[in-house]
């Protein structure tokens, strides 16, 4: 019997998810623990993998459709079984909530039942509506078009109703000089394969020939779609810049004292590291400043009990910013084991929608990085980013006297619309004196 | 001080082109050259080995001249008198680079040359040369490790070429091409040739059908011996011959032909006063515009550890001679064909097969036997095919290799094709001449896609 294969239900917020990318094709082998799909909820992306080994018989759900979590996406089994009876020259369907769940039992049940209680979810990504387009070129021209593989949607029609027709396509062939182009046969066939216009090739060979390479390079110049990932950070950091007032203050710390405590401490082996030093910093002081701690949308305040302290990841394809969750309620040592934990996850992909969200506060660390000082855009949610950089080896004045010290830059970044420069100042004075006050650190640690 | 636009240093086949190049766009140039015009190639390397090469093949269709009818009698053979016509070879041509030269208003040093400073080249006897632009084409030469005893039976190719006798057995270390074709040589002119490698087979670069043909036909035709996959160890020369442990046998031999490889020659250049330096492997670093580090110096051929051949040294020379004097600069071209000149003949361009596996490029190939052409049979001559290697998607000539009779001279046509970027398909509906060897590409081309009328069909469908 063909097994279902269910949308996970992701963390418990999650109500909906859709299919960015089948990883596997119809008629794939499927083993265990192989990548079936890669999933797109509000937060994040993540793949998703097969519990059980066979073949995969039947997609269900496409990619781009919002399908409530429980939903049949797909059946695997053995090849040629078959698929529980409707499912089987069903194609995708455009609102695929209820259809699966018909015959099916199970979570195919589950399904049903959620789909009764919300309404049929709609495809978030359904194809922009196209204009007839077979109408508006002749099938001829379109012919000609294709065979001197150039793009036929400049072409301005002179037929009924602007249609393009032959006539269009060969005077703008003679306008564009097409038959002064030389393209070697194998650069018009890639061309032809990739459906570019050679017109719009600049030849690099002898005489200005098109060659494969130049082909090449305008496939790599041509547009493609971002990542999954890196659309949904794009879509948050521009929605939180163009909403939230950013300001930026900056301090000097001298961590001399608690690079030398952290020095000793991991000599006895002690885990702990700078940016836990920050961290509990940062914590303290929020707790002091409930303000920076909130959040406003411009015209409510809403305030939190408790921080929930971001940490921004970087990854290979993108930025992650796991969250400690009551990050206010552990001390020194359970905040430095649930943040490698977090991290840890991050780089190996697990992190679930509940480990990413709630944040009321965030820390980007660059320290690692070799930076003197940058700023941070804020977490939409959140009214307030402590951008950290590195510690550096710097002249100072103490004393009147000048001395190498380890110094480490921070600077806030805070939404204006309920932070003003004094609080700001205040908060971030607040943090670097508790980094430098060593007789604090040295009891946290004992 | 005499000042010139361009010095060249070394006048190979990279050398002197690259200076005959520089005169042409009206650049004042020197050449400096401590031994022979000509360099590695033209004295003890490409021309003094075909010259022999086409000896021993002459001998070869004698001896089997009675297939076509023709009783010759008292056929013999002269090493002697070949290395004599070797010499004449190698002189005329010479002397022809030497007009060549002059005639370009070039101005010749016999010398060794170091740099003093990037714009200054000392020679041997103190004199000093200004140089605007330097190219360095100071080549190779054959690695002698030094594991080997040194003992006059103990030579490499150019030590091979001087001797005029022809050793009754040889053994060979090193199955690349040079070992290889020096190999095929002596042992069509009647030496017996024993060839060791340490790598699993001789001519790792060809793809292994092409290897096995031409193994193949060595081993059978000619019979050489070829031990491949462990090193000759306890080497010994004496003077009644040399000997060699491969694994538990023990080889003996008139003569030991080293043929591992060839390092870069810059010693006494002084690199370091023009701010130049050798890569670890002891190669002049050089991109795709023989370009060095220092703006005004260029590197060509060998001691560039790009490939060491020729034609390939020649063709950056043009491109090194016209960047170092024209302001618009240009990349030097990148598909090389290699030749070897073994029985039977090899030619290779462009992808190989195993490339294509490595690259994870997927392809579609087509060959093509000289068996199935009429003129193979009138000559003769049916060992050996051509291949096609085509993009399977665009169906574009990616790589080609052509093993049997006149592949040398075959190869050019796939190069061509490669180069203008055709299709399988395009050159298939070329006409090519019948009844020619010529013809085999085109029926190889129609191959790659199913469609070779001479071919049987892969499956009946009716």
């Amino acid at each position: 019997m063909a097994i279902p294969i269910i949308m996970p239900k992701f963390g418990q917020m999650t109500e909906q998810s859709s299919i960015v990318e089948w990883r596997k094709r119809e008629g794939d082998a499927v083993a265990k623990g192989d990548i079936l799909f890669t999933v797109e909820t509000d937060k994040s992306v993540m793949d998703v993998e097969s519990f059980e080994e066979g073949t995969l018989l039947k997609i269900v759900v496409a990619p781009g459709m919002n399908v409530p979590v429980q939903s049949i996406v797909a059946f695997l089994g053995q090849p040629g079984e078959a698929i529980p009876e409707g499912m089987a020259s069903a194609p995708a369907p455009a609102v695929p909530t209820a259809a699966p769940a018909r015959e099916s039992g199970g979570a195919g049940l589950q399904a049903a039942q959620h789909a009764r209680q919300r309404a049929p979810a709609m495809p978030v990504a359904a194809p922009a509506p196209v204009a007839p387009a077979a109408f508006k070129i002749s099938p001829r021209a379109a012919a000609l078009a294709r065979e001197c593989v150039i793009d036929s949607s400049r072409i301005t029609g002179t037929g009924p109703e602007g249609r393009i027709i032959e006539k269009d396509v060969k005077a703008c062939l003679k306008a564009k000089g097409y038959d002064r182009l030389r393209i070697s046969p194998a650069a018009r066939a890639l061309a032809a394969r990739e459906k570019l216009d050679i017109l719009a090739i600049r030849g690099t060979g002898d005489s200005g020939r098109i060659g494969v390479a130049d082909v090449q390079r305008a496939l790599a110049e041509k547009p493609r779609p971002m990542g999954r990932m890196r659309q949904i950070i794009a879509q948050r950091l521009t929605q939180s810049v163009l909403t939230a007032p950013h300001f930026f203050v900056t301090v000097e710390t001298d961590l001399t004292a608690l690079v030398e405590l952290r020095a000793r401490l991991k000599a006895a082996g002690a885990p702990y590291t700078i940016t836990d030093f920050i961290s509990l910093a940062v914590v303290r002081t929020l707790q002091e400043f409930p303000d920076v701690n909130s959040a406003t949308d411009g015209t409510t305040l809403r305030w939190n009990s408790h921080v929930h302290l971001g940490l921004a990841v970087s990854l290979e394809q993108g930025l992650v910013v796991p969250v400690v969750r009551n990050a206010d309620e552990l001390t020194l040592a359970e905040l430095n084991a649930r943040s490698k934990e977090l991290a840890e996850k991050a780089r190996n992909g697990k992190l679930g929608p509940d480990d990413m969200t709630g944040g009321t506060f965030t820390i980007s660390n660059m320290g690692m990085l070799d930076v003197e000082n940058f700023t941070a855009i804020i977490n939409p949610g959140e009214s307030a980013i402590l951008a950290v950089s590195s510690t550096l080896q710097k002249p100072v004045v103490r004393d009147g006297q000048v001395v190498v010290r380890s110094i480490l830059k921070m600077t806030l970044s805070a939404d204006h619309r309920l932070i003003d420069g004094a609080m700001a100042a205040r908060f971030i004075n607040a943090v670097k004196q508790k980094l430098e006050d060593i007789e604090l650190w040295k009891l946290l640690t004992s | 001080m005499e000042t010139f636009d361009v010095v060249v240093i070394g006048a190979g086949p990279g050398g002197y082109p690259a200076a005959i190049r520089a005169a042409q766009l009206g650049a004042s140039v020197a050449i400096v050259e401590k031994e022979q015009l000509g360099g590695t190639c033209l004295n003890w390397g490409c021309i003094p080995t075909k010259t022999l090469i086409a000896a021993a093949d002459m001998l070869v269709r004698i001896q089997h001249a009675a297939a076509f009818g023709i009783t010759v009698q008292g056929v013999s053979a002269d090493y002697a008198a070949m290395i004599g016509h070797k010499d004449k070879v190698v002189a005329q041509l010479r002397d022809g680079i030497k007009q060549l030269l002059a005639a370009n208003g070039i101005k010749q040093f016999a010398s060794v040359a170091s740099f003093q400073d990037r714009n200054t080249i000392a020679l041997g006897d103190g004199t000093r040369l200004g140089a605007g632009k330097v190219i360095i084409a100071t080549g190779s030469t054959s690695a002698m490790p030094g594991f080997l005893p040194r003992h006059e039976r103990v030579v490499e190719s150019r030590g091979f070429l001087a001797i005029n006798s022809l050793p009754r057995t040889l053994l060979v270390l090193g199955g690349g091409f040079i070992g290889c074709e020096l190999a095929c040589m002596a042992a069509s002119l009647g030496a017996r040739v024993t060839i060791v490698e340490l790598l699993d087979d001789i001519l790792l670069l060809l793809d292994p059908d092409v290897r096995r043909e031409v193994r193949g036909r060595m081993e059978k035709n000619l019979g050489i011996r070829v031990l491949a996959g462990k090193p000759l160890e306890q080497i010994a020369a004496a003077s009644s011959g040399v000997r060699g442990h491969f694994g538990d046998e023990v080889l003996e031999a008139d003569l030991l032909l080293c043929a591992v490889g060839r390092k870069p020659v810059t010693d006494g250049l002084n690199l370091e006063n023009a701010g130049l330096k050798t890569n670890e492997r002891g190669f002049i670093e050089a991109d795709e515009y023989c370009r060095t580090r220092v703006p005004t110096l260029f590197a060509i051929g060998d001691v560039t550890g790009k490939i060491q051949l020729a034609h390939y040294a020649t063709a950056q020379g043009i491109a090194a001679a016209e960047n170092a004097v024209r302001q618009k600069p240009r990349r030097h071209d990148t598909i090389v064909p290699n030749v070897l000149f073994t029985s039977p003949e090899v030619g290779v361009v462009g992808l190989s097969e195993d490339d294509a596996k490595t690259q994870n490029r997927a392809v579609k190939t087509g060959k093509f036997r000289f068996a199935g052409l009429g003129k193979g049979l009138a000559s003769g001559e049916t060992t050996g095919f051509v291949k096609w290697i085509a993009d399977a998607e665009t169906d574009q000539l990616l790589g080609a290799a052509a093993v049997g009779p006149h592949a040398t001279e075959l190869i050019a046509e796939a190069t061509t094709a490669i180069r203008a970027e055709l299709t399988a398909r395009e050159l298939g509906r070329t006409i090519h001449a019948h009844p020619t060897f010529g013809e085999a590409w085109m029926e190889a081309a129609h191959v790659v896609h199913g469609e070779c009328v001479h071919v049987p069909p892969k499956r009946r469908n009716f």
